[in-house]
């Protein structure tokens, strides 16, 4: 994570200090202020959904704090006040402040570019504030998250159509800023109600933070299908119950099912009729594979909070991993089935992702359950999924890449030599299908890497 | 039943459990007692495999417990929430355990019929996940979860130190009771030095890793304890 931030913060001081260059060179013949000032509002737009993914929400677990003598609106203005220090607040200032100084400032003077700098430092305010809202809503109440996603949707969609133009409303607002400069007044305005709207929402739920928590009846569950598989049958019960019932797998697998359609923009008709089929193997290894991966990124991190139980109860080592495999294969196979409506974009879709699904039974798995074995950092299971990073590190990005190359380096080499690109697939098939007849194989090769680490993992584990 | 030699486990260069040689029989009720930090836990874990010693080997019933998984099938332990699964609730976590020691659940059930006064109405049904027990609770299920597993050697961390005072009491008496009628091998630790000496046969003194003091349980070791405790 800390990369990426270097890096966008690195692009965002060079974007802004070749702004004035590259505006006449990307659009010729062009006032760069108004084509400026069109763009302002398109990047606090898109701000609004970075930081809705990305932006950290500032927690503070509050109960030790309540009994000191502190008073609660200290407590809410240093949460605040931290907040603020956030890189998102700084992508705006390096971006924009360079250009509105040089050609603003020369061009229209002193006070429309007193105006524009107060417009971004506030409209940044208005952003960071209103997003820290929305997000502790979503917390409360799922209907938030979605409400958030349906209007931001419109709203992009609308633009990108053509319904009407951010770009227009952006260039009239701003463009009207350069000769009123006391406009600016007006995002500081919106600031300050985000603010004050934030504050007083925190000022209210202050001890809800800590207690948001419903207290309805919890009932136990069986799966009696699970039962006639003895133990790996109750280790597959176990896991279903932690997905179904803690917040962080449970949003993964709302995504996953997101991610099932992801389809329709991966398999392009385009691909399917020229025979480049390496796109669409990507595209299949991805929509039947997509629990493994991402299911399989903490693979055994997810259980980090009893991990220690697990490893002395009366439970061997490989019975654990092989419930893995049966866990992923099943899983699979209900992917393969639901994704087989893509069949009706075209048939070979269909043979494609079985393709995939044999890869990813057979290879993919293997991949996952290997890198788990490397991976000791131990997971909240009660925090949400989307942008988290808690528990990622430098293997899972490495398997990552492993994802994207191997189904290529099967598939290109087959296909070369047989010449076809149907004989790449039948080898990915093919070669998957092996490796899964192999399982048992794999399965002690990997309990021997697992017991290899164990000690590491459960070290790992325990420190939370 | 249990057997240790030469274990050392260091962290930074310092040993946080050095015990040169303990033998445990089958039936020996032991006590585990000494200040934070002496290395109590950190045996229990060596005991069950969860941290890898640096140097020796650990027998329980004569198996080597890093080279085969046999162990597992005969101790059972509880040492703190670790050994929870938080999301399930207690009843799913007994048929959990009882499942992977190859208990049927109406064997379960029975079992748990004996834990009703233990449990004082208020883990069974509870309509709670574990996590959302009180500490107490919650330790009361992971003590029952161990005793399910019908193990020969059981290991408790700490046993007593959430109990309210009566489930103290009933714990001491099904610790007796078992040991009476299965001669289990017990191994606790517990910083009451009155419960302790009531219940077990034999207390280990630990101080900074290493085992000072092997007692065999007299009306005097009482005393003899407090005295080393005295500040």
């Amino acid at each position: 994570m800390g990369f990426v931030i270097v890096y966008l913060l690195a692009v965002a001081i060079g974007v802004g200090f070749y702004l004035k260059e590259l505006i006449p060179k990307n659009f010729p013949g062009q006032d760069p202020v108004k084509v400026f000032c069109g763009w302002v509002l398109y990047y606090f737009f898109f701000d609004i959904v970075l930081r809705f993914m990305w932006q950290d929400l500032p927690t503070l677990s509050i109960q030790p704090y309540l009994v000191q003598n502190i008073r609660r609106r200290q407590l809410i203005r240093f949460l605040n006040v931290r907040s603020l220090f956030s890189f998102f607040n700084l992508l705006p200032v390096f971006l924009f402040v360079p250009f509105t100084v040089w050609r603003i400032g020369q061009e229209y003077g002193a006070g429309a570019m007193t105006g524009f700098l107060v417009c971004i430092f506030f409209l940044t305010g208005f952003n960071h504030f209103m997003i820290l809202y929305i997000k502790r809503k979503t917390i409360l109440n799922n209907w938030w998250l979605v409400s958030f996603c349906i209007v931001i949707s419109i709203c992009g969609l609308a633009d990108y159509f053509g319904f009407f133009s951010l770009r227009a409303v952006s260039s009239a607002a701003f463009t009207r800023l350069l000769f009123f400069p006391w406009l600016a007044l007006v995002p500081v305005g919106m600031a300050a109600a985000a603010f004050i709207n934030n504050y007083y929402f925190l000022y209210r739920n202050l001890f809800l933070e800590d207690i948001v928590r419903k207290d309805t009846r919890k009932e136990g569950a069986e799966y009696a299908f699970l039962n006639r598989f003895g133990a790996i049958g109750e280790l597959i019960a176990l896991e279903l119950k932690l997905i179904l019932r803690n917040k962080r797998p449970r949003s993964l697998l709302m995504l996953c099912g997101v991610f099932l359609f992801y389809g329709l923009i991966l398999y392009k008709p385009q691909y399917i009729a020229s025979g480049s089929y390496g796109f669409l193997i990507f595209g299949g290894v991805f929509v039947t594979g997509l629990f493994i991966s991402n299911y399989g990124q903490f693979l055994f991190a997810w259980q980090s909070s009893h991990f220690d139980g697990l490893m002395a109860s009366h439970l061997s080592v490989r019975t654990y991993i092989k419930s893995k495999f049966v866990l992923f294969t099943a899983v699979c196979t209900i992917l393969l089935l639901l994704s087989s409506f893509y069949g009706l974009l075209s048939w070979k879709l269909i043979f494609i992702q079985l393709a995939a699904y044999f890869y990813n039974i057979g290879i993919n798995t293997v991949i996952v359950v290997y890198f788990a074995t490397r991976s000791y950092k131990a997971i909240d299971i009660g925090k949400k999924a989307a942008f988290n990073y808690q528990g990622t590190g430098a293997a899972q990005w490495i398997y990552s890449l492993f994802i994207f190359l191997i189904p290529m380096a099967i598939y290109l080499p087959v296909k070369l030599i047989s010449g076809y690109s149907w004989g790449g697939i039948v080898g990915l098939g093919i070669a998957g299908l092996i490796s899964f007849l192999l399982q048992d194989w794999w399965v002690d090769w990997l309990t021997r890497e697992f017991n290899k680490r164990k000690y590491s993992i459960l070290e790992g584990f325990r420190q939370k | 039943m249990i057997s240790v030699s030469n274990i050392i486990k260091a962290y930074g260069g310092i040993a946080v459990v050095d015990i040169p040689a303990l033998q445990v029989g089958q039936g020996e009720m032991i006590g585990l007692v000494g200040n934070n930090g002496a290395g109590k836990t950190t045996f229990f874990r060596l005991l069950l495999d969860l941290i890898r010693a640096n140097k020796g080997e650990i027998l329980l019933k004569e198996k080597n417990i890093t080279v085969s998984e046999d162990w597992k099938s005969y101790t059972a332990a509880y040492l703190d929430e670790g050994f929870l699964i938080g999301y399930l609730t207690p009843e799913e976590y007994f048929y959990f355990t009882g499942k992977l020691a190859g208990q049927s659940k109406a064997h379960v059930d029975e079992f748990l019929l004996g834990f009703a006064a233990f449990f004082d109405g208020a883990v069974l049904k509870s309509g709670k996940y574990i996590r959302d027990l009180s500490k107490g609770n919650q330790f009361k299920v992971g003590i029952a979860a161990a005793l399910l597993q019908d193990p020969e050697i059981l290991i408790l961390d700490e046993p007593f130190a959430n109990l309210d005072p009566s489930s103290q009491m009933r714990l001491i008496k099904m610790l007796k009771d078992l040991h009476e009628q299965r001669r289990l091998t017990v191994m606790i630790s517990s910083h009451d030095l009155n419960h302790i000496t009531d219940v077990c046969s034999r207390i280990l003194l630990m101080e900074k890793g290493r085992i000072i003091r092997d007692l065999h349980t007299s009306p005097d070791t009482l005393k003899e304890l407090e005295e080393y405790f005295k500040i």
